[in-house]
Order: C-alpha cells, then sequence, then structure tokens
C-alpha cells in the first residue's frame, strides 16, 4: 500500500490505490477503454495485497460478483465505463433496494453507444443518478483532479458503509490518464460498516456468519421476506431508502465555493470546472460552485448562495446537471440562466466562459 | 408406521397417488378446507414401512419425498 | 435436524402451483442436507428471478435472490470472498440458461466451487408459460401458439462440455437418486451442476395435453432413460434435442472429474514466449 507521502500517478493508478487504501480487497471487472488502467494495475496489487482479482465475462457479471462478495462484509469495487456503466444499471437498483455497500467508478467516455472511447465527455451525469428502474437515489461523487480523485475514491468507500448504498465516482477519460501530483495523508480516515449509526440506514449484517439473512431485490418487510402487494410495506421501504440520502443530504453533500458574493457563479463539476479558476482570477465579479457530490445534490449549500444570482453552468454534454441547477435555482431566486455544453472531446477552456460573462 | 396426510398442507395433485408402489394412497373424494380434494391413505396396512416402529428409520419414503406440499407424515398409531 | 429446521416455518406453505416439481426438489435438498449433517450457517443460497428462484426464500439459510440470469455472478462473488462458505444456486432454466447462459458456461469454464441445482421445467412459468431455451420442439406455449419451432438446450451436456467437475441430470420421477446426486455434487469439489427435469402441470403441461401432475410426470418418467442403459452409436435414435419426438432426457452422473478447482491452480508459467 502507499506510505504517506508525495507520488507522481495516473487518475486510474490514483483511484486503485486510493480503493485498496480504503480497505477495497475485492475487484471484478471487465476491461473497457478508458478504465482498463485501473483493472490492470488492480490485478498486479490484489495479489500482494491478499485481496481477490476476477475478470469477469461482462459487466453484468462484474457488478453481480462484487454485490455478493460485498454481502460477505468485504469492501468491493468495479471500474468501468459509458457502455459497461449502462449495463449494470439493473444491479444498482438491485444495490439500492438490497442496500449493498458498493463502489462503481465510472470512467465517462463520450457517448451515446460506443461512441468516442478514448475521448472526454461527463454524458453519464444523468445517468449515475437515474439509470435504474424505479425510485432509488445514489450517491454521486466528481473529482477535479488527480488528488481529489484519489481522495473521493476513499471517502466513497466511508459513504458506502455509512448509507448501505452504492457509490460512484464519476472519473473521466482525461482524468483517468492524467498524471499529476498525488500526496497520500499521515491517516487516513476510514469508517467500517455499522460504525456509525445514521438516521434511516438500517445495520449492516452480512452473509455467512449464522445470521440466516435473507436478501432479496423484491419488495420486502423488515425480515427480509418478500412482500409484494402490499402498498404499506412497499411504500415505506422505498420512502426510506431515498430518505436516507435525499435527508441525510447536508452530512453528504461537500462543496467548494469560491466568491459566493459575486453576481455571477459558475457551476461546474469534474474535469470542466477547472476552467473557472482563470476565469476567476480574471473577473472580480464571478464566484465558482462546484459540487464534489453531485448527488444528491448538495441544495443545502446552493441555496444560501443563489439568490439574485446569474447562473453559468458549464458541462461536457448537452443535457446534464444544468436541468437540476436551473430548477433549485429558480426555488431559491436566481434571476438568469445560462449553459455552456461542450462536447466532442473539448476540454473547456476559459474563453469559452469569458464568451457568455 | 404408515403415511397420514396433512389437510392443512394437501393440495391435491395426487402424486402420491402415482408414485406409491405399494398403492397405499387413493384420490380423495371429500373437499378440504382449503378447497382440494386431498388425498386419502386407504391401504395402510400394505405400506413398506408398517411393520417399523414409530420413529424408526422408514425403508420407502418414495411418497414424503415427491409430496410437493411436505403434507405427508410417516406416524404410528 | 428437522424438516422446519431446514425451512423456514414462518413462511409455510409455499407458493407454488398444486403439483408443482419444486415441492418434490425442496425434500430431496432437505434430505441430503439433513444426511450430510451440512451446517447452515455457513451455506448460502443464491437464486435468480423465476419460480425456482423464490426457493432460497423458504430455507433457513443465508439466501440471496438476485436480479434475472446473474445469481451465478452473484455466487462467484460470495465464494471468492468466502471461500469457507457452501454456496449453491438453486434457479430455473431460463434463468441459468437464457438470460444467463454466459455466466453458467464461464463459471463452469473457472471451474469455481459452487454447488448448481437448475431445474427444468421447459417452460418460463412464473410470467405465465412463455417459451423457454428448454421448450421441446413442436410443443405449446403462450408464445409458440402454434407449437415451437427451435431445438432445446441440452444443458447438462452444455455445462459439460464447458468444464465441469460434476454433471448430473435428474427428473423429479427420480427422488432417491436426485438425493444422492445432490450428496455426491456437495461433496465434489469445483463446478458441480444437477439439472432436475421438473413438471409444471399449470403453465406447460395444462397447454400440451398434461395439465395432471401425475399425467405430467408419467411423461417425464417415460422420457427419461439411465445412462447405463443408453448405447452411445451415431446412429442412436435417443437424441435430446428432438426429445418430444423420439428422444428422451439422459439420467444419470454424466461427468465425474478432477480438474483443478478455480483459486486452487498453481500458478505455473506454462506457455513460453518466442524464442530469441
Amino acid at each position: 500500500m502507499l506510505t504517506p507521502g508525495r507520488y507522481f500517478l495516473a487518475g486510474n493508478v490514483a483511484t486503485a490505490e486510493a480503493a485498496l487504501l480504503a480497505g477495497c480487497r475485492f475487484y471484478a471487472g471487465y476491461p473497457i477503454t478508458p478504465s482498463s488502467e485501473l483493472m490492470e494495475h488492480m490485478a498486479k496489487r490484489m495479489v500482494e495485497e491478499n485481496g481477490v482479482f476476477i475478470q469477469m465475462e461482462d459487466e453484468l457479471s462484474a457488478i453481480s460478483a462484487i454485490i455478493g462478495a460485498a454481502w460477505t462484509g468485504k469492501k468491493a469495487m468495479t471500474a468501468t465505463s459509458g457502455p459497461g456503466f449502462s449495463l449494470m444499471q439493473e444491479n444498482i437498483g438491485y444495490a439500492a433496494m438490497t442496500e449493498t455497500p458498493i463502489v462503481i467508478v465510472d470512467v465517462m467516455r463520450g457517448g451515446p453507444s460506443t461512441g468516442q472511447p478514448t475521448i472526454v465527455a461527463q454524458g453519464d451525469v444523468l445517468q449515475s443518478r437515474f439509470g435504474s428502474h424505479g425510485d432509488y437515489e445514489t450517491i454521486v461523487l466528481s473529482p477535479n483532479s488527480v488528488q481529489e480523485l484519489f481522495d473521493l475514491t476513499i471517502r466513497a468507500f466511508n459513504l458506502a458503509a455509512m448509507f448501505r448504498n452504492p457509490v460512484i465516482v464519476l472519473s473521466d477519460a482525461e482524468l483517468a490518464h492524467m498524471v499529476e501530483k498525488v500526496e497520500v495523508p499521515k491517516s487516513v480516515e476510514l469508517i467500517d460498516f455499522n460504525q456509525i449509526e445514521i438516521d434511516m440506514v438500517p445495520s449492516f449484517v452480512p452473509l455467512g456468519y449464522g445470521f440466516r439473512v435473507a436478501v432479496t431485490g423484491l419488495t420486502h418487510n423488515f425480515k427480509g421476506y418478500p412482500i409484494t402487494n402490499d402498498v404499506k410495506v412497499h411504500r415505506e421501504l422505498v420512502t426510506r431508502l431515498v430518505n436516507k440520502i435525499i435527508k441525510n443530504e447536508p452530512l453528504i453533500s461537500d462543496v467548494e465555493i469560491i466568491n459566493p458574493d459575486a453576481d455571477t457563479i459558475i457551476v461546474s463539476y469534474g474535469i470542466a470546472s477547472r476552467a473557472a479558476y482563470p476565469v476567476i482570477r480574471r473577473h472580480k465579479n464571478v464566484g465558482l460552485f462546484r459540487p464534489r457530490t453531485l448527488w444528491p445534490f448538495p441544495e443545502s449549500k446552493f441555496k444560501d448562495i443563489v439568490r439574485g444570482k446569474r447562473i453559468i453552468t458549464l458541462e461536457m454534454n448537452l443535457r446534464g446537471y444544468a436541468m437540476e441547477v436551473e430548477r433549485l435555482g429558480r426555488k431559491y431566486g436566481a434571476v438568469d440562466f445560462k449553459t455552456i455544453n461542450i462536447i466532442g472531446g473539448e476540454v473547456p477552456k476559459p474563453s469559452h466562459i469569458e464568451e457568455v460573462l | 408406521m404408515y403415511p397420514t396426510i396433512n389437510t392443512d398442507y394437501c393440495k391435491g395433485c395426487n402424486l402420491c397417488v402415482e408414485v406409491c408402489p405399494k398403492k397405499v394412497f387413493e384420490t380423495g373424494r371429500n373437499i378440504t378446507h382449503r378447497g382440494y380434494y386431498a388425498a386419502v391413505v386407504s391401504f395402510k396396512e400394505q405400506c413398506t414401512n408398517f411393520k417399523i416402529p414409530n420413529g424408526g428409520k422408514p425403508l420407502c419414503e418414495i411418497c414424503w419425498l415427491t409430496c410437493p406440499e411436505h403434507a405427508i407424515e410417516f406416524k404410528g398409531d | 435436524m428437522e424438516f422446519f429446521d431446514f425451512y423456514r416455518q414462518d413462511r409455510w406453505p409455499h407458493q407454488f402451483c398444486p403439483g408443482c416439481g419444486l415441492g418434490t426438489i425442496m425434500n430431496c435438498l432437505y434430505k441430503a442436507f439433513n444426511d450430510l449433517n451440512i451446517d447452515l450457517n455457513k451455506t448460502v443460497f443464491v437464486s435468480g428471478i423465476g419460480c425456482t428462484g423464490r426457493v432460497p426464500g423458504y430455507i433457513n439459510a443465508d439466501s440471496l435472490h438476485t436480479t434475472h440470469g446473474r445469481a451465478i455472478a452473484f455466487a462467484t462473488g460470495i465464494k471468492l470472498a468466502r471461500p469457507d462458505l457452501n454456496v449453491i444456486v438453486i434457479s430455473g432454466d431460463g434463468d441459468l440458461f437464457a438470460i444467463g447462459g454466459n455466466h453458467t458456461i464461464h463459471a463452469a469454464r473457472r471451474n469455481i466451487d459452487i454447488k448448481v441445482i437448475a431445474v427444468n421445467n421447459a417452460n418460463y412459468g412464473l410470467t405465465g408459460g412463455q417459451l423457454a431455451p428448454t421448450t421441446p420442439y413442436n410443443m405449446i406455449t403462450t408464445t409458440s401458439p402454434y407449437g415451437h419451432r427451435e431445438y432445446p438446450f441440452a444443458l447438462a451436456e452444455l455445462v459439460a462440455a464447458a468444464g465441469a467437475n460434476y454433471v448430473a441430470r435428474w427428473t423429479t420421477a427420480h427422488p432417491n437418486q436426485l438425493v444422492k446426486s445432490i450428496k455426491e455434487a456437495m461433496q465434489t469439489k469445483g463446478f458441480s451442476f444437477i439439472e432436475v427435469v421438473s413438471q409444471c402441470p399449470v403453465n406447460f403441461g395444462r397447454r400440451n395435453k398434461m395439465g395432471d401432475p401425475v399425467i405430467h410426470l408419467r411423461w417425464i418418467k417415460e422420457h427419461s432413460m439411465p445412462l447405463t442403459k443408453m448405447t452411445f452409436d451415431v446412429s442412436s435414435p435417443y437424441d435430446i434435442v428432438d426429445i418430444n419426438t423420439k428422444g428422451i432426457y439422459i439420467v444419470g452422473d454424466l461427468v465425474k472429474r478432477n480438474r483443478a478447482v478455480y483459486g486452487e491452480i498453481e500458478h505455473e508459467v506454462t506457455v513460453k514466449g518466442p524464442k530469441e
């Protein structure tokens, strides 16, 4: 494992090392550009750390295997990219329904379909939240540097264990291959299952310890027995599953805010947000709202700064986060909305923002 | 001991009538409280296990194994 | 171990139709586990979707009722994470061989130490009797109202070819042999697979003049022949693929072998690079 100190790491490698540092000892995956290096690094390192690494036959089985492993009490993760992430959606819903703590790293690439396999995009922002059917919530983290990719991957495991919910780290093709300085802190805070009591999160009882656990993706009662045609049971279960994330949003959300008093606020996240920093330095009247936790939407932090402001959303997709920003911006009194949508593989430049200022 | 049929469980599929090599069972004619024609044990003395004392290991338990509802139980008098 | 130590009494009676073969298979499972005295605290039952997928929910052990087709992939994760557990997959033919066919053959190829009981009722019972990859030729189902025009999979042979250590096929008309086979599978290291041909009188039988479970069971019995009585001949009229016309289900232990189990393979470099 990485000892504390400074390293020069590529994004994919930093993610893998962070996962190992967070206690991940089970990796199942299927190679897909641009997440393959993560898997290759895991293949080498899992053996050294006495963990389990397996290359499954497809993404469907990769996420299935990590859910199975997570139910035995192991910290488990998988990494994938656009098309593979789409294949995983059904079981992300299953993990949400069965309250399984897993971590999925989605290295975003240009879509739809096979799209641009080696090129950066941010098209999976809504899929990471709404991809599976039915009402459920995921926790989605969005780093904008390799250092943050490292830190947020560790946090992803902590959040998964705290909330018993799938946690998605939205890396992207650019971050994954970018080599940057990574500072490994002296001590890393790791949260284990059942360590912190959180409202609406039941304690995690793993398989294989004699508790005779019943796990099912069907609507179930507190015993885990399927009860599919009782209105009350379903309503209570699904409401709790959604509320345990939504109501605990202040506990989860993590944002970077620069110049909250400025007239114009740029809302951006991930690799795209790096274009905002020079703009803020050059223009006094521009601020930044950068969620590190995309979903649940950091409403508690957003509502305080938007009243009477112009909001510019910068992202690398045509329809994504701007929808939610606009909805909540109107709710909390923002006056003007603009979106900058850059697709095709070009990383946004400061000039893109300055054009609309 | 010989087989008895628990009418709380029996759904009247008559598989026991079919599989018993000694023809101990017969198709029932009376409807149970669950609405099925439960099979009946008509010739219990023909059962292979008839002479085995209660609680012993049955020699043949094909009816017990086949009964999908777990309605058959071996009992003695 | 009493019957209701093995099954959850608070969930009994089960939901299966009158005359369903799953009840028979559940009895056989109990008997095999009782005879071998397997510790249920160290046993995990995994299932997919379907009638058979509901069976682990009745067993008083850890159970994982998963998404459609992925039971074996989930089981793989459990077994690799906790190699000391007995991992048993009970699922139907549609789940394991239609939507989840890829996982089944790959798990057999890896020869991972999980036990699979595939209940073959020749149709999709839970959704109302649609055709399955195991529906015999010319049989009528709700999605083949004029007769099925495809040939069925030979499940056991397929898994045997993929490399499993133990492969058997039995039917609900052979409960004693099935108990023996489950015991054999539990004691075999590596991927063990038992196909159980089962009756589905309500959804499959009813549309094929076998609505009475007794008649359906009789049909299965007539269409099955022990492996020991088979003569292997290229011109043999017994062919699994056209079971309806002249074929039969070959029952018995099809494969018993001792291939290295996944996770126990020694890391040896056997393939050398090109000479310089």
